[in-house]
């Protein structure tokens, strides 16, 4: 007797628990299915310059890039690189923990967002600059791949959808880096584009591996030339300013790339200003493109190039300049009083060389930087 | 060890594509306790605190910004790049601030073994005693930390 009541007792358990469960999991699946579905939603972009009906519930960055907007981002979408900056005057609900430390106060007022981070879960009014408009997706195809160094690549991209692309001197690109083992989804990397505006059916970058990087390992171990590849932009400010100043061009590692887009235009538009580029590297086997750099200087005439090595190897035989590009900036020049300066390179790099400027008399608003941050 | 409330909280903000697209655990399954613990048993048993492993780290990170973005000698036999990509990281346990993405590679001329960690990594090592989960890209091994950067 105990043991039949006992057992239905514990029947009775298990089946009023399984069906619990059962009731829960088909809640849950509804919930889903209806909650989590936010359905059609509206985005009104510019005060109703042009309205988006898109499907609720992504964020923001890749929702307007399904429609072909195209916001600058560099992490690929994981609130990272803080430049998918947008304001969302309406429908963005709370900062998420994310997006807090990249939000100034000011930019607080401004309703200014990081668009990876903002879902699209309801109507939306958003203020895009007129000038993203212009960024365009472009399937290209690798027609060259060419060591510059041991660790820099140069890869040249023929455009083929749409064939050609408008920029100025001193932009970027975000490469898109397809599934593969080390990324099961696809990621965009920035890279500053180095041919001139005048080749534009072709983009040439230059690509510096880094450690455990998934852009740059994938283009050091899988790009080969044929290979389809998306790219979209262009994308930035960095760019020469019009003016009669001297200039002076500072950059290390890939950050030749958007220099020697500038040089090359500036050769093209026959641009005479006096011109003076400092590049630092380590040792002879970390230069590259110097003899492209040395016809540079016979086709612009007050160009000059000096490449500076900061430990150069015995083997190297250099009789060029030596020392930290910083040491040679200062060596270079007694005052700054008429030129302007324009830096692609690492954080530390041009901070320092900014405050060799400042020292010599080049205020901050003639010093225009693309930091590798 | 125990899993605080926080400790899950700090292992959700790990998994792949909430801070970092691969996360910072690898294939590592255990809690996060259980890896703070072998890890700091891997220390001890090296006779070293987390502080003194981070400490040196700075160390290296620090002369080697020198370099200003290219390989730079550090005495007495290292050759240090401190080189950045764009963007920045918050810490998985929540900490204020946020970390440049900064690659230290430190290569150790003499044993000819080289190691690469980040701003994120030193700030995780000292403050946590965290060193990524096995299989981790990032994952530093204290052994090997200790070996190439000569921590006594």
């Amino acid at each position: 007797m105990f043991t039949s009541a006992f057992l239905r007792e514990f029947l009775i358990g298990v089946g009023t628990a399984t069906g619990i469960a059962a009731v829960l999991a088909i809640v849950m699946a509804i919930a889903d299915a209806t909650i989590g579905n936010y359905g059609k939603v509206k985005v009104s972009i510019n005060h109703g310059a042009r309205e988006l009906t898109v499907d609720g519930g992504r964020p923001l960055l890749s929702t307007l890039m399904g429609e072909g907007i195209f916001i600058p981002s560099a992490c690929g979408g994981k609130g990272s690189c803080g430049l998918c900056k947008l304001r969302v005057t309406d429908g963005a609900g709370e900062y998420s923990t994310v997006e807090q430390p990249w939000i100034t106060e000011t930019e607080r007022g401004q309703q200014m967002r990081l668009s990876c981070q903002v879902k699209v879960k309801r109507d939306m009014r958003i203020l895009v600059p007129e000038e993203l408009f212009s960024i365009r997706e472009y399937k290209t195809e690798v027609v060259s791949i060419r060591d510059l160094t041991y660790d820099i690549k140069e890869v040249t991209l023929a455009l083929k959808d749409p064939p050609e692309m408008e920029f100025r001197p001193g932009r970027y690109v975000q490469f898109v880096v397809p599934a593969y083992e080390l990324t099961p989804e696809p990621v965009y990397r920035a890279f500053s584009v180095s041919s001139p505006p005048s080749s534009r059916n072709t983009i040439e970058l230059e690509i510096r591996l880094v450690p455990n990087g998934i852009c740059t390992t994938y283009v050091f171990s899988h790009l080969k030339i044929g290979d389809a590849v998306t790219i979209n932009g262009p994308y930035g400010d960095f760019s020469l300013r019009d003016s009669d100043r001297d200039i002076v061009f500072v950059a290390g590692g890939s950050g030749m790339a958007p220099i020697k887009s500038m040089l090359l235009d500036m050769a093209e538009k026959r641009i005479a200003r006096k011109t003076t580029y400092f590049f630092g590297a380590r040792a002879v086997r970390d230069l590259f493109l110097v003899e492209e750099m040395r016809t540079l200087e016979k086709r612009l005439p007050n160009f000059t190039f000096v490449p500076a090595l900061s430990s150069p190897l015995p083997e190297d035989k250099w009789d060029g300049e030596t020392g930290l590009i910083t040491e040679v900036l200062a060596r270079h020049y007694e005052r700054m009083d008429n030129h302007e300066a324009y830096l692609c390179g690492s954080p530390g790099m041009i901070d320092a060389a900014i405050k060799v400027f400042k020292a010599k008399g080049l205020p901050d608003e003639l010093t225009f930087f693309d930091k590798f941050s | 060890m125990k899993q605080t409330v926080q400790m899950q909280k700090a292992q959700e903000r790990m998994a792949p594509g909430v801070i970092t697209r691969d996360g910072l655990l690898g294939s590592d399954r255990r809690p996060l306790g259980d890896i703070l613990l072998a890890d700091d048993a891997a220390v001890k048993a090296l006779d070293l605190d987390h502080q003194a492993v981070a400490a040196r780290m700075i160390e290296l990170r620090d002369a080697g910004m020198a370099g200003l973005g290219e390989f730079i000698d550090v005495a007495p036999h290292y050759e240090v790049r401190v080189d950045t990509v764009r963007g920045k990281l918050p810490c998985p346990f929540a900490d204020p601030g946020m970390f440049p993405k900064t690659n230290v590679t430190v290569r150790n001329r003499r044993t000819g073994r080289e190691i690469t960690f980040t701003d994120l990594n030193i700030h995780l090592v000292q403050a946590h005693g965290f060193y990524e989960g096995k299989g981790c890209a990032f994952r530093l091994e204290p052994k090997d930390l200790a070996e190439v950067l000569e921590i006594a």
